[in-house]
């Protein structure tokens, strides 16, 4: 199977960490359902295009942090996770969207009403 | 981790052309490329790590085993050179019969996988088929031996588009069967970027640097600079592109230059890998 990551070699955020954020992101947001088998390292790295070093890393962070088991010899699963953690992940892909967003809007010289402004007509077309 | 192959202070000379002196380390369980430009030494390093060439000096250790010591090391290695001597009298199925009498570990149903999907005709005399052809049918003589450790010299360079998407799924599904480990030199950018790990890179007999690839991929970083660039060679500066574009490896010292000296920049970005290697290649 292959999930709807995107990398971005011209971001700041290391590639294992962008890896890891978006697949929790997926669970989160139920896209990867509790059970779903995830690809191999292997089979990640090549769709991905990374090396098997950046990718293992990322699912050792996960595994870690209790969002996907490994199971010998049969694949790598999405675990069941507690709604209160969704719950944080949601918000915190989430901000860190805006963040990126605000960001953007200091580099081009906006002010902080500027970009309550601008926020405000976008949320409301 | 052990290294699987272990190379130091190797060196060979052959004519005027020297080889070495170079050192370079093999991590088991993953995928080494070896790129260079034409000429620099790929094939003769693969043949050295396969005893078939002496170095002048140096050592090669291969599963912790000087590979000038005994061959007891060989049936763990499976090496494809470029161009296979001896094939082109027999036909496919000849071939099967003398190579997989030759491996106890050979695996049949892989073979004939592997011929159904290259559309291999087995009844045609190796020297009669197309280089394409020869390929796809000594890679499937190839992975059925099913070694630790396998060493392909530019095995897809006359295959198909779709051939060598075919073979990158078959080598992941290879890889990931055990602790394998895969050197492959190539000319196929794809090849390199879909499934090397490491990026070992030879510029005129030199090993110039042996890379993760994701770091290889954010090596250089182009600055687009608001004004005219100043005549001095900037910090880590590796090539210009007109008046305004600069490429530098030490991205922390260029943008300090550029603040100490009042120079804006507008944009930067990585280089990506392919154009990475060629300017290592330059």
């Amino acid at each position: 199977m292959e999930l709807p990551i995107k990398i971005s070699q011209q971001s700041r955020e290391p590639i294992y960490h962008q890896i890891e954020n978006q697949i929790k992101a997926l669970i989160a947001s139920g896209q990867l359902q509790t059970g779903t088998s995830l690809p191999s390292i292997r089979a990640l790295s090549k769709d991905l295009e990374v090396s098997v070093i950046t990718t293992r890393r990322a699912y050792q962070n996960l595994e870690y942090q209790g969002f996907i088991q490994t199971l010998q010899g049969k694949g790598t699963f999405v675990a069941d996770l507690n709604p209160s953690i969704k719950q944080e992940i949601k918000q915190d892909s989430v901000s860190r969207a805006l963040s990126e967003a605000i960001e953007t809007a200091y580099q081009h010289n906006y002010s902080k009403q500027q970009i309550k402004k601008l926020f405000l007509s976008l949320l409301d077309t | 981790m052990k290294p699987v192959i272990d190379v130091s202070n190797l060196y060979k000379t052959i004519d005027d052309f020297e080889l070495g002196p170079f050192n370079l380390s093999i991590e088991p369980g993953l995928v080494t490329a070896i790129v260079g430009n034409n000429g620099a030494g790929k094939s003769t390093l693969l043949k050295m790590l396969m005893n078939l060439v002496k170095p002048n000096q140096g050592d090669i250790r291969l599963l912790e085993r000087n590979i000038s010591e005994d061959e007891s090391w060989k049936q763990h290695v499976a090496y494809l050179p470029q161009r296979l001597l001896g094939y082109d009298p027999f036909n496919g199925h000849q071939l099967k019969e003398i190579i997989s009498n030759l491996y106890p570990n050979w695996d049949e149903s892989r073979f004939n996988k592997m011929v159904d999907m290259f559309n291999v005709n087995l009844s045609k005399k190796y020297g009669k088929m197309s280089q394409g052809m020869q390929q796809k049918l000594a890679l499937a003589l190839m992975l059925p031996r099913n070694p630790d450790i396998m060493i392909l010299d530019e095995p897809t360079s006359h295959m198909d588009i779709p051939s060598k998407y075919l073979l990158m799924d078959i080598l992941v599904e290879w890889m990931e069967e055990g602790h394998r480990t895969l050197i492959l030199a190539s000319h196929q950018t794809e090849e390199i970027r879909k499934l090397a790990d490491t990026i070992a890179i030879i510029r005129d007999g030199d090993i110039i640097g042996h890379y993760e690839k994701d770091e290889l991929s954010r090596y250089f970083t182009q600055y687009w600079l608001a004004d005219s660039l100043p005549h001095k060679t900037l910090p880590g500066e590796v090539k210009r592109k007109g008046e305004r574009i600069v490429i530098t490896n030490q991205e922390r010292e260029l943008e300090a230059y550029l603040k100490r000296h009042q120079l804006k920049w507008s944009q930067k970005e990585h280089i990506d890998l392919n154009d990475a290697i060629s300017l290592m290649l330059i």
